[in-house]
């Protein structure tokens, strides 16, 4: 862990009406601290209300029990401070590859060169370069999700927030994105709270790892990750990175259970 | 308690503003009586003709010419537009016919059916269905074009013959195109009932509306607005309810 | 030469159609006065062309149609959004739009008269007033549809709410909205002609009554036909400019 807290939760409980039915309380009490350039992991079952800590931090959902500080300062709305990355990808698809990521450029008051300077940058950096003409609609999913990491990157947010940003993706693609990711993480650390469902994707991107229960969300147990710089997927080979799959997914698995059981 | 006093106050709210300031305008003689009759005069207006039997009967006449139109063009659309699905020179014959016409302003016909029928009530009708017969058969056609192959196959493998397969297969697959087809259909039905109905002179609310402008009635022109909103309002709500109704297996949430 | 062929096939049914038109009245099937042969249909077309009288009345009619569809897609558009993005808007308006929804435009046809006159400016009312609630019961449901993340993505890279709803909402609600104005564009014709028919000194309705009164006949019919066309003919361009619009859904 390096340096203070960047991000700070402090008793954070979300509940919410559904059209027909009983107030549900979707979060309750949750406190956790992300430090600086530290990559946490947030991981729970489907339902548990993981997606919903990360809108409130994103300040999608407005929070009305708990605080969450940015800095030092209250949450307040979306801001640009903040870049996310949706499962969905949430390209605008009448836009172009490039015009898709200028879009949060053109906010900037840049001069209209630096800006296409920069965009530049950013398609070869997610490796879409001859694509920048593309519409989304011509792209695979793979290469959608780098359009929308290359958007939310171009801004030069201090935190990345990144929704299941690769749940919508085939195993081989998730793996090479995987790679990518954490080559971005080596070039330009940033704060960065990264939701999923998925264990092992935890274990091997993540500097910590929230476990989160199964309603209300709450978080169970908060698990670093000494495994060292990743290098490649070999780490994944060790015993190491075999015990902590194992450990987190003893703590998930009854939370799994319990969704289940909960949804029927 | 304050929710039980202010939803419906939010639910009416615009419409009551609307009165007020109809009410406001006349009462202060902002404008004239002429243009704009006072709101007391046009509900009496509606009272007495309802309770003098002029206003059923005028309604009576509405609703029946356009329903008449509306049931024959759903008949023939239907039938139609499975036809145009399933046997090729039906649809070799009628797909030009019914993709040109579709698109087109049908009321423009009118002045034919007039010629042909004179200003009567099957002139009505006629145009009515005319209207309707386009998007109904679209409906059809499309809805009996998307079923799937493997459903008439299973059915005819547990013994379905040709004639049970169309009344227990094909109408119930293609339903939920059909009711979207006539609830498509169904405003311009009325818009054109209407028209026809000025245009024949007839004793329906329309007739009636344009009678009363002749005669620079103006409560009256007002009271069939009133009356022909309501009966507008009245036949849309009874389609989403018999859509409802239709397709309780169909999983679909209701929008407004 | 098949595509020839394949088309000649195709349109065959119209011809039919047409030399059936022409040879029930000629052979007596019908009376020529009920249904003029459709050759002087064409011939009594052609010289409305020349008379001039057929395009005096149709620009008049495509005036009134293109100033009443102006203001019912700037009003419906602008209306829609505000109310699909601002909550108290809705709650104000929701109930009256949805009431209101469901009316037979045509009814408004006698007190647009009596208020506007017989000229322009009671036809113009009647298609703003008739293709505005579609037009924004279109946009409302288009805005509303927005796929929420894209919205929280536009407002995460710093635009303002304002730049989100012109920059992205309304775009993204392209598809439903155009579907919305291709069901104005069809109904605009309804009422221009509806209320042409009923009062007015001139445009295309008009000229179709006035021939018919006067037995005209087949200048009404071709007239008639013409207008058809006309509609048609709109739409198509209609969808061509939608396919051009939304190219981008490859």
């Amino acid at each position: 862990m390096s340096g203070a807290a960047q991000i700070v939760f402090e008793g954070v409980g979300h509940s919410y009406v559904p059209p027909r039915g009983r107030r549900v309380q979707a979060l309750l009490d949750i406190s956790l601290q992300i430090a600086h350039g530290e990559f946490m992991a947030l991981l729970g079952p489907s339902g548990c209300g993981k997606s919903t800590l990360l809108y409130l931090l994103g300040g999608f959902v407005r929070l009305t029990q708990g605080a969450i500080l940015v800095d030092g300062r209250p949450v307040s709305g979306p801001g640009p401070d903040r870049g996310v990355v949706f499962q969905s990808f949430a390209l605008f698809p009448w836009k172009t590859v490039r015009q898709n990521i200028r879009y949060g450029l053109e906010r900037l008051g840049l001069p209209r060169a630096e800006q296409e300077e920069r965009a530049q940058h950013f398609i070869d950096m997610v490796h879409l370069t001859g694509f920048e003409n593309s519409y989304p609609s011509q792209l695979s999913g793979g290469m959608r999700q780098r359009v929308a990491i290359a958007r939310t990157l171009a801004v030069r947010p201090a935190i990345l927030l990144m929704d299941e940003p690769f749940g919508a993706l085939d195993a081989q693609t998730r793996e090479i994105m995987h790679e990518e990711l954490l080559a971005i993480m080596r070039a330009q650390r940033m704060t960065t709270l990264f939701v999923t469902h998925d264990v092992r994707e935890a274990v091997y991107l993540a500097d910590r790892v929230a476990v989160m229960s199964a309603r209300p969300g709450r978080i169970k147990e908060v698990v670093p990750i000494a495994l060292g710089e990743r290098t490649g997927p070999e780490v994944m080979k060790s015993p190491a990175f075999a015990d902590y799959v194992e450990q987190l997914w003893n703590l998930v698995k009854t939370e799994a259970a319990q969704a289940v059981a909960g949804s029927r | 308690m304050a929710r039980l006093i202010l939803n419906p106050l939010r639910e009416t709210g615009s419409i009551l503003a609307v009165v007020l300031a109809w009410y406001w305008a006349s009462a202060t003689h902002l404008v004239t009586d002429f243009l704009l009759p006072t709101p007391l005069s046009v509900i009496q207006r509606i009272g007495a003709d309802a309770m003098s039997g002029d206003l059923p009967a005028a309604l009576e006449r509405t609703i029946g010419a356009a329903l008449a139109g509306f049931a024959i063009a759903g008949v023939v659309g239907t039938a139609l537009g499975i036809a145009m699905a399933r046997v090729r020179a039906v649809r070799w014959f009628f797909d030009p016919l019914i993709s040109i016409g579709f698109p087109m302003p049908k009321i423009a016909f009118l002045p034919i059916f007039l010629l042909w029928l004179g200003p009567t009530i099957a002139a009505e009708i006629t145009i009515v269905a005319f209207t309707v017969l386009f998007p109904v058969a679209t409906a059809a056609e499309a809805g009996a074009e998307g079923i799937e192959t493997v459903m008439l196959w299973s059915a005819r493998s547990l013994g379905a013959r040709e004639g049970q397969m169309l009344w227990q297969i094909v109408l119930p697959a293609i339903t939920p195109q059909l009711l979207t087809g006539l609830q498509i259909a169904l405003p311009i039905a009325l818009i054109t009932a209407i028209v026809a109905e000025m245009l024949t002179g007839s004793d329906g609310v329309g007739g009636a509306m344009l009678a009363a402008m002749r005669f620079a009635d103006s409560p009256g022109v007002f009271a069939g607005i009133i009356e022909i909103a309501v009966l507008g309002y009245g036949l849309v709500k009874m389609m989403e309810w018999l859509r409802a109704a239709l397709l309780r297996w169909h999983s679909e949430t209701a929008a407004w | 030469m098949r595509n020839i062929a394949g088309g000649v096939l195709r349109w065959l049914p119209l011809l039919l159609l047409a030399a059936a038109w022409e040879a029930a009245p000629r052979l007596g099937l019908v009376s020529p006065s009920l249904l003029p042969p459709f050759s002087r249909a064409l011939a009594a077309f052609w010289q409305l062309a020349r008379d001039g009288d057929l395009f005096l009345n149709a620009a008049q009619s495509l005036w009134r149609l293109a100033a009443g569809l102006a203001l019912a897609v700037v009003g419906g558009i602008g209306l829609g959004a505000l109310m699909a993005w601002y909550r108290p808007v809705d709650i104000v308006a929701a109930p009256l739009v949805r009431s209101l929804y469901p009316m037979p435009k045509s009814a408004l046809i006698p007190v647009l008269l009596l208020w506007f006159g017989l000229g322009d400016a009671s036809k113009i009312a009647l298609i703003f007033l008739g293709c505005l609630l579609p037009v924004l019961m279109s946009t409302y449901n288009g805005v509303r549809g927005v796929e929420i993340t894209l919205i929280w993505s536009a407002r995460s890279l710093g635009r303002s709410p304002l730049a989100v709803l012109f920059g992205i909402a309304l775009p993204a609600a392209m598809p439903d909205i155009l579907a919305g104005l291709r069901t104005a564009l069809a109904l605009s014709f309804v009422l221009l002609v509806s209320s042409e028919f009923l009062m007015a000194k001139d445009g295309l309705g008009y000229l179709i009554s006035f021939l018919g009164d006067g037995g005209a006949y087949p200048a009404m019919f071709a007239t008639v036909l013409a207008v058809a066309l006309l509609g048609f003919a709109a739409d198509r361009a209609f969808l061509l400019l939608t396919r051009r619009m939304l190219a981008w859904r490859g």
